[in-house]
């Protein structure tokens, strides 16, 4: 979608987040193009990752989002960053449809016949076919550390855990996906760049 | 931490770093619709800009009937300006100002009737 971008709007990219929602409850209408622009992105690449379901992880966003407005004018300053915040409410919401979840091994199976080809694409889709193989929260927390970028101790406070426990899950995580991605080198053209 | 990860075995696959920063670097596209639904909710639920009210007026007071009774704060301002150089005028009674006295008036006046007598008057008018 196009937003609307002009000086004052790219000036807002580089504000942090929660003076964005700061503007964005005193009426700033470019502070809620700024945050929307900035935040849908990221919180839709991890719902799809968890939900392996594009339409869901959509609806997942924007009630993610419609959380976040609604909450703004009462956001406490310090307390939390608004980008973990939103992945906090993510997940909960994941957990609350965890019958999704359980379909998840049918994704798979569509991923592992796409790895046919040897594009990127196909190399994303073996990827997040393995992925939706792990327990979840391996997933969650290999998604969070290595697809998002979040520190250990950002992944512990979404997850309600503690940082050790975050190292266990994503090593376990990777060691998973390791061996399910193993026995498709060749399909994915790794064997080939070696 | 992250060297820890990588200290981790990892059977029959160890590309899977570079298969992580591949999908790094490919971050999700929203659809248009998506970001039109966000959007719309955002400026639904957003609050209305704040105003600053004006402060109401200060009720008028008792100075400020006088001083606009007087014409407002210049004129009174001029007025005492005059009331105090007279009071001062009065009280030092200046060399000079007694010398110009005098010489305007030409000497010294020892009576001074501001108001003619009635008899003068009626002398005036009989005939």
């Amino acid at each position: 979608m196009d937003m609307p971008r002009d000086t004052t709007t790219e000036a807002l990219d580089d504000a942090p987040d929660e003076a964005l929602l700061v503007l964005y409850a005193n009426g700033d209408r470019l502070a809620a193009t700024a945050l929307t622009r900035r935040l849908v992105p990221r919180v839709l690449g991890y719902a799809t990752r968890l939900l392996a379901d594009r339409a869901e992880a959509e609806d997942v966003t924007q009630e993610a989002m419609l959380r976040l407005w609604k909450i703004a004018p009462d956001w406490r300053s310090g307390e939390a960053q608004v980008s973990t915040w939103l992945y906090r409410v993510v997940r909960a919401r994941l957990r609350r449809a965890a019958t999704t979840l359980d379909d998840a091994p049918e994704v798979a199976d569509e991923g592992r016949g796409a790895v046919a080809g040897m594009i990127e694409a196909d190399r994303m889709a073996a990827l997040d076919a393995a992925l939706a193989h792990l327990p979840d929260r391996q997933r969650q927390a290999v998604v969070l550390r290595h697809l998002e970028g979040l520190s250990n101790p950002e992944i512990a406070a979404i997850m309600d855990i503690g940082t050790e426990a975050v190292e266990s899950l994503t090593a376990r995580g990777k060691r998973s996906l390791a061996a399910i991605l193993s026995g498709q080198k060749a399909a994915l053209g790794y064997e080939d760049e070696e | 931490m992250q060297d820890r990860d990588r200290t981790v075995s990892e059977p029959g696959f160890d590309d899977l770093d570079a298969l992580f920063g591949a999908a790094r670097a490919r971050p999700a596209v929203p659809s248009d619709a998506l970001m039109a639904r966000v959007m719309a909710d955002a400026l639904d639920l957003q609050p209305a800009p704040r105003v600053l009210a004006a402060p109401p007026p200060a009720p008028p007071g008792l100075w400020r009937g006088v001083i606009d009774f007087f014409g407002g704060f210049g004129a009174l301002a001029g007025m005492g300006s005059a009331a105090a150089a007279g009071l001062f005028l009065g009280f030092v009674q200046p060399t000079g100002v007694a010398d110009l006295s005098a010489a305007l008036i030409g000497g010294q006046i020892d009576s001074l009737s501001l108001m003619p007598s009635v008899d003068d008057l009626i002398t005036e008018v009989t005939p």
